[in-house]
């Protein structure tokens, strides 16, 4: 990894508006964890882990990937600036493993404090049943297949964002509901897996279609596949505004 | 006409720095480069033509990122298509404005510098901003820079290397008059060094002042290349024209018009304006003449050897 391109990510990031957008995104999980707190509640363990599945494992996680993992080679390409780091004599696959660790570390660092913080103020007065450790590990796992395959988005389209938005809310949102069989490609059903796998709640309270072990492997498939063609694409990047 | 891959076989010197041989490039149904050929070495070259002439599209297959339809661009003997390591020894300026405006100037070349894996790039980084006097501004950050001053940070950051070869495309662009001459022999001593420097530029004068030899590429192809003076002297279609003054002018203007390689003189106040379609034996034949005459010759000028004169009869061709 290339500590230089790790640093400057980070430091785009830190003077960008979408810091204040994660942040906003992570204060979202955390807010409606409190007003769910204000309700009466029959099973507080079954309805905070659909809350956590519901809103940050289908919503603030992918997006919050979406928004760091698009722009973190995309704007500089959007803007002109990536051939600073091009056009120099730095293996690709080094810019892009610093360009996925930073952001992994700015993703994260928003959704699984939200995902703890959420999840601990929605079960509190009961046992937690390892939904929150759940959920935590599943949102990082999340975190890193997701912004490997949005770094790759971000390489192969300009329209990277939409292409995104289309992959969560159409793919995972509706045709992986709709078809079992397509689960297998849905980095939301892994995080569910991985979620179910820890947490010790019973199966009518929550229960993931694909298996803990298999959601992991998937998940760790997804990230290494995406990053590799990642590396490809970027080895073969061409600039586009000539004359 | 020659072009410079008649006069400079490609390949054939060791010297040679940047090589294109039959080189297009396509984006879908649009030719850009259509079949160019041309080998360069160290020395300042000019990438000249009109906008949309395909210049930036030639300057990005050099830098490696545009990979050719067809044919092959060496850069120091290898390929520059998919080959990172050739940056060790070349810097790249984009047209492109855009920086990084949350760092400083000093900070973005330090960026590059690292980004190169110098061994001191703190030095580096001083050695290059002071290249380009910008030292009084190294502490601001980017996003308050003028375009002139982005653009000399820019060149900072693609020779805090000292790179081999140097490949800037419009440089001069959004510079004031100052900046430009500034830049300009900053090059030029880049030049006296040994290194290859190719610049595009749509701009006459600026290619003019700094470069003898040129590329000039119209609707993407190269129409010419090398020394332009030489190639306005092939161009034997279009007549040359000089500035004669003498003891006597209006008396060797008569002498000069019986000579065959004349067929125009027209009588100045001061000076003769002679047109000739024979540039060598126009001027072996004027001095010969006014000695014969007993006329004093003070000045012998070719009036249209300028760039600006080839520039426009490729154009036009």
């Amino acid at each position: 990894m290339n500590a230089t391109v790790f640093t400057l990510t980070l430091r785009q990031f830190a003077g960008q508006r979408r810091s204040l957008l994660m942040f906003g995104l992570a204060l979202i999980p955390v807010a409606l964890a409190i007003i769910f707190r204000l309700g009466e509640h029959l099973d507080q363990q079954e309805e905070t882990a659909n809350f956590l599945a519901n809103v940050v494992i289908t919503l603030i996680l992918p997006l919050a990937c979406l928004i760091i993992g698009t722009s973190a080679l995309g704007s500089e390409i959007e803007d002109g600036t990536a051939v600073y780091i091009l056009a120099k004599p730095v293996p690709r696959r080094e810019i892009i493993a610093a360009k996925f660790a930073a952001s992994v570390l700015i993703a994260a660092a928003f959704v699984v404090p939200a995902t703890v913080v959420s999840g601990l103020i929605g079960l509190q007065g009961v046992s937690e049943e390892g939904i929150v450790t759940g959920f935590a590990i599943a949102t990082l796992v999340g975190v890193f297949a997701y912004t490997a395959v949005f770094i790759l988005l971000s390489l192969a389209t300009s329209r990277a964002l939409l292409f995104g938005l289309a992959y969560v809310f159409i793919w995972e949102g509706l045709i992986t509901e709709l078809f079992s069989g397509t689960r297998f490609l849905s980095i939301r059903q892994y995080c569910l897996g991985i979620a179910d796998f820890f947490a010790t709640v019973s199966e009518q309270e929550f229960e993931a279609t694909i298996g803990g072990p298999e959601a992991f492997i998937l998940a760790a498939v997804a990230a290494a596949g995406a990053l590799f063609l990642a590396v490809r694409r970027l080895e073969s990047f061409e600039l586009t505004n000539t004359d | 006409m020659k072009t410079a891959s008649e006069t400079q076989p490609a390949g054939s010197s060791p010297a040679v720095t940047i090589e294109a041989v039959n080189v297009s490039h396509w984006y879908g149904n649009v030719v850009a480069v259509n079949d160019v050929s041309f080998s360069l070495g160290p020395g300042i070259t000019g990438l000249l033509g009109p906008n949309g002439a395909g210049k930036s599209t030639i300057l990005h297959m050099a830098a490696g990122f545009l990979r050719p339809s067809k044919g092959t661009v060496r850069i120091a003997g290898e390929g520059a298509w998919q080959n990172h390591e050739m940056y060790a020894s070349v810097g790249f300026v984009p047209e492109r404005e855009a920086v990084y405006p949350f760092l400083t100037g000093y900070q973005f070349v330090l960026l590059n510098a690292r980004l190169y894996g110098l061994s001191d790039p703190a030095d580096a980084t001083r050695r290059a901003i002071r290249a380009v006097a910008m030292e009084a501004a190294q502490e601001r950050r980017l996003g308050g820079y003028s375009k002139g001053m982005k653009q000399r940070l820019k060149v900072a950051a693609a020779i805090v290397h000292d790179p081999q070869i140097l490949l800037l495309d419009e440089p001069f662009n959004g510079t004031d008059p100052a900046q430009r001459l500034q830049m300009m022999d900053l090059l030029r001593r880049m030049a006296d060094e040994g290194r290859t420097i190719v610049f595009s530029s749509h701009i006459l004068d600026e290619v003019e002042r700094l470069a003898r030899n040129v590329l000039v590429i119209v609707a993407g192809r190269l129409v010419a290349s090398g020394d332009f003076r030489a190639i306005r002297r092939l161009m034997t279609d279009r007549p040359h024209t000089f500035t004669v003054q003498s003891s006597n002018n209006r008396r060797l203007a008569v002498a000069l018009v019986a000579d065959e390689s004349v067929f125009g003189v027209e009588l100045g106040d001061e000076h003769l304006t002679v047109r000739t379609s024979q540039f060598a034996d126009f001027t072996r034949a004027a001095p010969r003449i006014a000695r014969a005459e007993g006329i004093t010759l003070h000045e012998l000028l070719p009036t249209d050897e300028s760039l600006e004169s080839v520039f426009s009869y490729l154009v036009k061709r």
